[in-house]
């Protein structure tokens, strides 16, 4: 079972000791980003399987309705993907990288 | 949503530990090294069993490269940001590595021979490259050596230290507690890696080979030595006349690129040619005190 997205072919991956926040490296050159709060979340659910309702379970980590925030969160992924960092991932693929927050 | 480019416009309060740009920096060479179709190591810091020393501290990224692939990834790497400030023949006395900085990830040397091992830095390679596992940093699985011969590296490295208290740390949990079966272990990779002469510093038996070319540069290394000492060393484990010659010429240059790290900026020609003079200078005085400090006891 897959996750929804994985880390792209250009993304360095490593969460934060206490999981507070998730560091993603564009590679080969950077720059550096530091996903907290909501943003880290996003990452690690996105990229945690199942993908079937991984929008809902971020809404319920973060306390809001799924309504309230799927507009931000799909925005948020989308600028994630646009640098490649994120990649959508079909539900039949076979996903090498599913899982990069442990 | 709470993202923050640490290198372009850091947030107050967000910072990006040591540790996570250092195993980015390996990331990244991964990364370059797949694409390039170049081999490569992983050696020490980020990339060490963490059960050989534990809680062991590291502030760069260290790799191995196959010799012949050493300039291919020196200029894809100066294409992605990193700036080479110290070269290989004046990184230290063994001429073994070059140290590059990226404004995103560090500090990083990249070794073209891992000093003490043998018999040629292609066979040295081919040996570790041949028992190769991997391990992910930065989030990209990695090649490093196995376990033993990690181990072995360390203390290949730590008998370079001399009276470093982070190398002596090194050696009494790689080394001096070790059981018989694991001592046998890296010992066996010390002599896969014909790596006799570096590591009798560590067994104390350094001086078993004071006809060894290298019994120099290990004895200025470990114990201590002035800077003509060192140069007289590297002259003499130089292999062939032309050789020699090089290393002999570039003893009393000025390392400019060493000089602007330093100063901190580019440094003028009056420096270049005040340092020229200064250093020869320096060597003899260093000299003379040690001769002096002989002599009184």
């Amino acid at each position: 079972m897959n996750a929804a997205f994985r880390p792209g072919p250009e993304a360095g991956v490593t969460p934060s000791g206490d999981g507070s926040c998730v560091y993603v490296a564009h590679l080969p050159g950077g720059p550096l980003l530091v996903l907290d709060g909501a943003a880290a979340v996003i990452w690690v659910e996105a990229t945690t399987a199942p993908a079937t309702g991984w929008v809902a379970r971020v809404a319920e980590l973060v306390g809001q309705p799924e309504d309230a925030i799927a507009a931000d969160v799909t925005a948020f992924v989308a600028d994630l993907s646009a640098r490649r960092l994120l990649v959508p991932q079909p539900a039949d693929e076979p996903g090498p990288r599913a899982d990069t927050t442990a | 949503m709470a993202a923050h480019e640490a290198a372009e416009a850091p947030a107050e309060g967000v910072t990006v530990p040591l540790e996570v740009r250092i195993g980015f920096a390996h990331a990244c060479l991964q990364w370059v090294a797949d694409r390039s179709g170049a081999d490569l190591l992983h050696v020490k810091g980020a990339a060490l069993d963490p059960t050989l020393v534990p809680g062991r501290g590291f502030s760069d990224a260290d790799v191995l490269a196959r010799p012949e692939h050493v300039r291919m990834l020196l200029d894809e790497l100066r294409r992605h940001g990193w700036e080479l400030i110290n070269s290989f023949a004046y990184g230290s006395s063994f001429e073994h590595s070059a140290t590059l900085r990226h404004d995103d990830f560090g500090l990083l040397d990249l070794h073209r021979i891992f000093p003490g091992t043998g018999p040629t830095p292609e066979r040295a390679f081919d040996t570790l490259w041949a028992h190769r596992t991997t391990t992910v940093l930065g989030g990209v699985e990695c090649a490093v050596p196995p376990r033993d011969a990690q181990a072995a590296l360390l203390l290949l490295h730590a008998a370079r230290g001399g009276s470093d208290p982070k190398a002596a740390n090194d050696v009494e949990w790689v080394w001096t507690s070790a059981d018989d079966a694991r001592r046998a272990a890296i010992l066996d990779w010390v002599d896969r890696l014909d790596a006799g002469v570096g590591f009798s510093v560590i067994t104390g038996t350094l001086d078993d080979h004071r006809d060894d070319p290298a019994y120099d540069l290990w004895r200025v290394a470990s114990r201590g030595g002035t800077r003509m000492e060192e140069w007289q060393a590297r002259v003499r484990a130089a292999q062939g006349l032309r050789s020699k010659l090089a290393v002999a010429s570039r003893s009393v240059l000025v390392n400019v690129e060493h000089l602007t790290i330093v100063r901190g900026r580019p440094v003028s020609r009056r420096e270049i040619v005040a340092e020229f003079f200064g250093r020869p200078a320096r060597g003899l005085s260093e000299q003379v005190l040690r001769l002096t400090r002989r002599s009184r006891r």
